[in-house]
């Protein structure tokens, strides 16, 4: 049987944050669909839509031609729309059979026989009676799977599945999934990973910032074609002025990083080498979850790397937990502002207490230094011109733009030698964006160093004096950002190689 | 069959003084349910109150009683205070009280018919640095072998209670006492001084005040008290700043369990006078009741300290008038908890109500 799915206009609105913006898609059955976008680019959204968990403002889905409203998952369920999350909702202790069953209002004697004919028709070789937590994440993965068959889905949308798998597994995945788009179910398979959309999909539709901003045939897309839709390619933005480093310090050295996360949702870090020299600007560029987060949290000291040497200004700081690495002059702004660089909680001048050294004379004897505290807040608010001069004000009342304002003037205010940022303009608007990018390009011109860890191209290509591409925890060669092109960027990312 | 779909949303913003005043909401609700319960008792609802919270403090006897009855749950209250501040879930006060009871009672032993003005300053000190210790097995456990805080430290209680059960029945029970559970009573020297003659309040109400003092100095005037602040709102950002966290944890599991020792110690060397079986009517699991009606603010712990003391009381008296048994009192410790979690929940959440909706599975 042939099934359309078909959203039309969908558009979804958070307070500060255009998640869909008019999409409008059409899905017919026998095909596999990409859907792919960075983190952010509404992918999620659209999906949660489309699984009840979200309801849109304004639009429709239509599943063969019938307009259908999808107020709860079981709204999806009903209409044979079956759903695979990126993080399993499975019941660790309970058997993989008592988890199919919870849910299901099948006999168990009908529900086992209907489990099995599913098994031996894909060929999954998955024990029904033993807990769950003794499956691999592949094995969970295709309970969840089994879980949608058994209601007879017409749609099933995978959302991020190979980000827990191994090699081996994804193959695995690939050929059942291309076996149940031959059984007639219409796949929609959520991405970021490029390789993955060309080797199994026939049409790919790419989102950023809310938007469908292109749908075509996999056969017509190339790695770099795909990233450059994905991250933007808009290359009108002036470029700093960039300076010849050849005689410059080195001020940051770090050597055969090797980094191997229990978490299987973390990436592996894998012989990294860099060097920076005083007054420069180091893009690191990648599709988020290549090892960005890692590589950050190394480079802050929240996750000391085993056996790796980072040597700042001559000395060994490796084993430093972020305040001690303070008292050397680095700084730090993570991606996740609202609740990692600051607590939503705490009111501006405590906010600032958090980037606490010794010459800062915060705590003095271990007490609060209340009043010095705020003079230092006082300053920060006025000098990063964050919009209100309240330094009691609890910083869940700041925008976006405001609060990572106040981060980055928490963070600069004690000229550091060194700032690390990871994402500092993620969702801002364009003004927040032009003011942190013009505070970035003047503290390279007064000679401190910093490295920008970034999924956003245009930002690379416009502060960086060198790029590299960060892919599966391995960087790149670093290159000259003059001699970057977009292009060069996009086949990094995806993993291909340039001379 | 129509249900109606609700939903709860999470409240953006809750006003300060409604947050102090919840509690306040929660002991009129509990007295309002314990009301109903004696009227389904068969008894007049408001004398039966009247008996149980009026009654026990209105002679200067009551109120002596009332203040004992605060004094260890005040100081427990107040250590385990530190604990869930930064998210260390410590619910085995009562282990470290009766511990810090056991080492307190043994230097006690050891100083039997001996004088000297330094005698009960070594007992508190050893009672207090029992239950710290105590309390470091559960923080230990947590930072290098990632157990459960809250396993260890409860089935750490059973422990301390077997162990005086053994101490008082065996090795240090009186030779005098013709066999019963307990030690010889402590000498004079190893007694905390009365206060007032012919009542029990004594000197232990003094260290609970100035702990109160202390803990308020610590939490919020030094940078302990702020990392304990920043580490309980968001773990991630205190990674951020550079925090050490297992430095923490260990740290608070000290205080809170050196005040519960100290709360044990003050318990035999004050109205007990000697180790028995049973030093505490449960003070470790009802103080915790006691740090989250007084919102985990000392002032705040003081007052709620006084109430909880009360029910103790209130029981009693319930018992020798009504003929009630003396657990009403932990039923009303009970609901108090229970209504306060209760106004909590809808302070901090609303419900919505989305409309009937037709359930066809």
């Amino acid at each position: 049987m042939n099934t359309k799915l078909k959203v039309s206009n969908i558009s979804k609105t958070y307070p500060g944050c255009i998640a869909n913006d008019k999409v409008s898609l059409e899905f017919g059955s026998g095909k596999i669909y990409a859907l792919l976008g960075e983190n952010g680019a509404g992918k999620s959204t659209l999906v949660k839509i489309l699984s009840g968990v979200v309801k849109p403002d304004e639009g429709e889905v239509f599943l063969n031609d019938e307009s259908i409203k999808l107020n709860s998952p079981l709204d999806a369920k009903k209409n044979n729309i079956g759903m695979v999350f990126q993080h399993f909702n499975l019941f660790e202790t309970l058997s993989v059979f008592e988890n199919l069953s919870i849910d299901s209002y099948k006999k168990d004697e009908d529900l086992r026989a209907l489990v099995n004919e599913i098994l031996k028709k894909y060929n999954f070789k998955i024990d029904l009676d033993i807990p769950v937590l003794n499956l691999s994440a592949g094995q969970k993965q295709k309970v969840e799977i089994i879980r949608c068959l058994i209601r007879n889905p017409k749609v099933l949308i995978m959302d991020e599945p190979t980000s827990v798998l191994t090699e081996q597994e994804t193959d695995d995945l690939f050929i059942s999934l291309k076996q149940f788009s031959k059984d007639g179910i219409l796949i929609i398979y959520i991405t970021h990973k490029l390789k993955e959309v060309l080797s199994l999909c026939d049409e790919v539709a790419v989102m950023r910032k809310g938007k469908v901003v292109s749908v075509s045939n996999t056969i017509d897309e190339k790695i770099e074609s795909l990233a450059n839709k994905m991250v933007g390619e808009n290359l009108n933005t002036i470029k700093k002025k960039i300076n010849n480093f050849k005689n410059s310090e080195e001020i940051l050295k770090i050597s055969n990083l090797n980094f191997k996360s229990d978490d299987p949702y973390e990436t592996n870090l894998n012989n990294l080498n860099l060097s920076l020299k005083k007054g420069e600007c180091l893009g690191i560029a990648g599709i988020s979850g290549n090892g960005q987060n890692e590589l950050f949290q190394i480079l802050s000291g929240e996750i000391i790397a085993e056996g790796t040497s980072i040597m700042f200004r001559n000395k060994e700081i490796g084993r430093l937990n972020p305040r001690e690495r303070r008292e050397y002059l680095m700084a730090f702004s993570p991606e996740d502002r609202i609740s990692q660089a600051a607590v939503p909680e705490l009111k501006i001048y405590e906010n600032v207490a958090l980037n606490n050294f010794k010459s800062s004379n915060f705590f003095e004897k271990g007490l609060v230094n209340e009043k010095k505290i705020k003079e230092h807040s006082k300053k920060i608010l006025s000098n990063f011109s964050v919009n209100t001069d309240n330094v009691e004000l609890k910083s869940q009342f700041l925008s976006g733009g405001n609060l990572q304002k106040l981060i980055i003037g928490r963070e600069l205010i004690t000229s550091p030698e060194l700032l690390v940022c990871f994402n500092p303009t993620w969702g801002l608007d364009v003004g927040a964006i032009n003011y942190i990018h013009e505070t970035l390009i003047q503290i390279n011109e007064q000679g401190k160093s910093s490295i920008l860890i970034s999924t956003d191209n245009d930002e690379l290509l416009k502060l960086s004096d060198r790029i590299c591409v960060i892919y599966k925890g391995k960087l790149s060669k670093i290159m000259n950002a003059d001699t970057v092109t977009a292009e060069k960027l996009g086949i990094l990312m995806g993993g291909g190689s340039i001379d | 069959m129509e249900v109606q779909l609700i939903k709860i949303e999470k409240r953006n913003d809750v006003s300060r003084s409604i947050y102090f005043l919840t509690p306040v909401l929660a002991i009129f609700l509990t007295l309002l349910g314990g009301g109903i319960i004696f009227y389904i008792l068969g008894f007049n609802p408001i004398e039966a109150l009247k008996f149980f919270f009026i009654t026990p403090i209105s002679d200067l006897y009551g109120l002596s009683e009332l203040l004992v009855k605060a004094t260890p749950l005040c100081l427990i209250a107040i250590g385990l205070s530190f604990c869930f501040k930064s998210n260390n879930w410590n619910i085995g006060a009562e282990g470290q009280l009766i511990f810090g009871g056991i080492v307190g009672g043994g230097v006690a032993l050891l100083f039997y018919n001996h004088d000297g003005f330094y005698v009960l300053p070594i007992i508190i000190l050893s009672g207090a640095i029992g239950g710290m210790l105590f309390a470091m097995i559960p923080a230990i456990l947590k930072t290098y072998f990632n157990t459960n805080e809250i396993l260890v430290s409860l089935m750490l209680v059973y422990v301390a209670k077997l162990l005086l059960d053994y101490l008082v029945v065996g090795p240090w029970s009186n030779p005098e006492g013709f066999n019963f559970p307990e030690t010889r009573q402590f000498s004079e020297s190893a007694r905390m001084p009365i206060l007032f003659d012919g009542l029990r309040i004594h000197a232990g109400i003094f260290i609970t005040l100035i702990t109160v003092f202390l803990s308020w100095l610590i939490l919020y005037k030094t940078y302990l008290g702020f990392q304990i602040k920043v580490s309980g709102l968001s773990l991630k950002t205190a990674k951020y700043a550079g925090y050490k966290g297992k430095t923490m944890i260990i740290i608070v599991f000290m205080i809170s369990g050196a005040c519960a020792g100290l709360a044990g110690v003050g318990e035999i060397t004050g109205p007990i006078g000697q180790l028995h079986r049973n030093i505490s009517p449960d003070y470790g699991f009802t103080a915790i009741i006691v740090a989250f009606l007084g919102r985990l603010n000392p002032v705040g712990i003081i007052f709620a300290s006084l109430i909880v003391a009360l029910t103790y009381l209130g029981a009693e008296t319930a018992q020798i008038f009504l003929q009630v048994p003396k657990y009403t009192g932990q039923v009303f410790q009970g609901m108090i908890l229970f209504f306060l979690l209760g106004s909590d929940y809808l302070l901090f959440f609303k419900i919505k109500f989305l409309g009937l909706k037709k359930n066809e599975l």
